[in-house]
């Protein structure tokens, strides 16, 4: 999205355009090309690329460092402007420990309705677009996070979006934020709430199809970047030494965290794949487990029917009349095919931890050639 | 990190006096976190056409020493020739939120306004751009805000920040922060001076990576990168820069032009002989490095395979 074209958005939705257009029979058949781009009103334009303000970033990042746990989650405010959405604030909602759910669901939902409220009165944004949530090492794929994305998906004007910021990413000095929606395909087996194998076959569904990646970006407004560059303009200093040349005194001075050689957080993430492995398997066998009790009841089921029907068969044979075709599904509780929407979350949060390990791992390396090379050893 | 233009002049602190010594001492310096800059900014932004600057609550660590000032929320409030109005309610209102927001229950500020769980609740408040009839910012209203934030930070005295958002004509942006000291013979609520403090801006090293994010050139056309390469080739770029500015500042030395200096030589003889150890560590550390990447490889396949195997497996 070039910037000219926002501006033409802006320029046609100004109630009253400051060139005015030449007299002529005002046509009203349609709205023009420049206002229907801005005029969005069914959402039907797709989304294209999310856009994050400075100050939500900063507020991410600094929620994310305060509480140091998977509870950390927020609201996203903003608004979509030409498959743009803008989210421009950010709030954080309390992590819903051990409450009980009712009275904690209603009361942060009233939380979030007073804070709407007075985000509103100091002419913030009050509209949510989406929520984030704060991750380590990559592994963002849980059921909470899928259902609350549901529910909003459901809810929100184009679905909204869910940003996820890895903490254990930005602690290595590369500050990463992904936006995320739920697949279409997804959706639709979530809303049937089907996630039996045919389900799965049928609508095309492993784990890397859950979500899709929107492309995101970062703006900085003109007063904060102006006030940030200010801000890190060097600034001489009377005290440093003016030994080497331009000795400047930075209010952000450069960081060079990502050079670091050593990699502390292998181990962990190691831990964490096994962990995630572990914890696939259990699932694997209850899904296991299942999936025999289902086939022991139907071969007990089928058993059934064939014996009714011979008997039947001799009944007949004897001249006798022949026995209710009796229904075996109320006989039998043939249990439900497990659902499979956990086994793939699962897998889902084992390639993530995979892959956040394989890029460590990569760039490690890569790191370690690098000050070989450097030291010329 | 010094915020906004440097001043020669010092920050004197007025001893305790004896009428006050039961009270604890004021601040002597601030620090302020980005986000709570940002936020200030945003609100600024924001504002309506006829207000001419805004205010808020700032909310941190208090201490008698060293604030720190880590979150800030807008706060309504109304400026006229005549009068000036906070909305209270308003600012009650929102800081209970923001403990709620922590995770902090409304149970635990029985009696008002109380501590949140790591320490953090009301310091003071911010107000940017100039007020009617007053100097850089600072007014007879100034005083009367003051006035009503010192109740809501008692026991410990309020900090107010003025932000110079460089919008205005003649005055550069910045921050500068003060504290209240009451002035004249009768304490009244508009009689104070702004006691300058010094203001720095503080934030921890893992959210370094979120600042640069944001300060770094041109952002706003580029999709943001998913991996670490890029932010590796930055600091390549940086550290190469250094690198040759030491080795002009060596060679001029070498070639007698600037005296050298005994201390700095003996700090770069010590950066830069900080070699890797021996060949043995780092060929360990390597074949972990590969086998760590061979793994991972081998999971995410694993997985892939088990995840197409789960829709075989059901035809």
């Amino acid at each position: 999205m070039t910037a000219p074209s926002m501006a033409a958005a802006l320029a046609a939705s100004l109630p009253t355009p400051s060139s005015a257009p030449p007299p002529a029979a005002p046509v009203y058949e349609a709205i023009p090309a420049s206002m229907s781009t801005a005029i969005d009103i069914e959402a039907e334009i797709p989304l294209t690329c999310v856009q994050l303000d400075a100050l939500v970033v900063t507020k991410i990042v600094q929620h994310g460092r305060d509480a140091p746990s998977a509870s950390v989650h927020g609201l996203l405010l903003g608004l979509d402007l030409e498959g743009v959405l803008e989210v421009s604030n950010s709030f954080p909602l309390p992590s819903h420990a051990n409450d009980d759910d009712e009275k904690s669901s209603k009361s942060i939902a009233r939380y979030q309705a007073s804070m709407l409220r007075s985000l509103k009165e100091v002419q913030g944004d009050d509209n949510v677009v989406g929520f984030y949530q704060a991750t380590t090492l990559g592994a963002f794929y849980n059921q909470t996070l899928v259902d609350t994305q549901a529910i909003h998906q459901e809810r929100l004007r184009h679905g909204g979006v869910v940003i996820v910021h890895d903490i254990s990413q930005t602690a290595r000095g590369n500050a990463s934020f992904r936006a995320f929606k739920l697949t279409s395909s997804f959706m639709d087996a979530y809303k049937r709430a089907n996630f039996s194998t045919s389900s799965l076959i049928s609508h095309r569904l492993v784990f890397s199809a859950i979500l899709e990646e929107i492309p995101l970006r970062i703006r900085t407004n003109p007063l904060t970047s102006a006030f940030l560059n200010v801000l890190a303009a060097p600034s001489s200093s009377p005290y440093t030494s003016t030994q080497l040349r331009s000795a400047d005194t930075l209010a952000v001075p450069p960081s060079f965290s990502v050079l670091d050689l050593g990699n502390s957080g292998l181990a962990r993430n190691l831990e964490q794949v096994s962990e995630a492995i572990d914890n696939y398997r259990t699932e694997e066998g209850n899904v296991a487990y299942l999936s025999r009790q289902i086939g022991r009841e139907k071969l007990r089921a089928e058993t059934y029917v064939a014996k009714r029907k011979e008997e039947n068969a001799q009944r007949v044979a004897q001249g006798l009349n022949p026995l209710p075709e009796e229904d075996v599904s109320r006989l039998f509780k043939i249990p439900a095919e497990p659902s499979r929407l956990e086994s793939m979350l699962l897998l889902g949060q084992v390639d993530a931890y995979a892959k956040s390990l394989e890029s460590s791992a990569g760039i490690s390396l890569l790191k370690m050639y690098g000050a070989r090379a450097g030291s010329g050893v | 990190m010094p915020l906004g233009p440097s001043s020669s002049g010092i920050f004197l602190q007025n001893t305790p006096q004896a009428q006050n010594a039961a009270k604890p001492s004021r601040p002597t310096a601030l620090t302020i976190h980005p986000t709570a800059l940002l936020s200030i900014l945003d609100h600024f932004l924001r504002r309506t056409d006829d207000q001419h600057r805004v205010i808020g609550t700032l909310i941190g660590t208090p201490s008698p020493t060293i604030v720190n000032v880590t979150h800030a929320f807008a706060v309504l409030h109304l400026e006229e020739a005549e009068r000036v109005a906070v909305d209270m309610d308003y600012h009650r209102a929102m800081y209970e939120m923001f403990l709620r927001g922590r995770g902090e229950s409304a149970s635990s500020m029985a009696g008002g306004i109380g501590q949140g769980k790591e320490g953090l609740s009301i310091v003071g408040w911010y107000a940017t751009g100039t007020s009617e009839g007053g100097q850089g910012g600072l007014g007879t209203y100034s005083a009367l805000i003051q006035n009503f934030y010192e109740q809501e930070t008692a026991p410990f005295s309020a900090v107010h920040v003025a932000l110079d958002t460089g919008t205005e004509e003649g005055v550069g942006a910045g921050v500068r922060a003060y504290v209240s000291s009451p002035v004249g013979v009768y304490p009244k609520a508009e009689n104070c001076v702004f006691v300058p403090i010094s203001c720095e801006l503080k934030f921890n090293e893992l959210e370094r990576a979120g600042l640069d994010l944001i300060s770094s050139p041109n952002p706003t056309n580029t999709p943001l990168p998913t991996s670490t390469l890029p932010a590796l080739h930055t600091a390549l770029l940086n550290t190469s820069t250094l690198l040759n500015r030491v080795l002009s500042h060596v060679q001029s030395i070498l070639r007698g032009e600037v005296p050298p200096d005994p201390a700095l030589g003996k700090y770069l003889w010590k950066a830069l002989g900080a070699a890797p150890d021996e060949e043995g560590a780092w060929a360990t550390a390597m074949q972990d490095g590969v086998m760590v990447s061979y793994l991972a490889n081998l999971v995410r396949g694993q997985a892939e395979v088990a995840g197409r195997l789960a829709l075989v497996g059901g035809a």
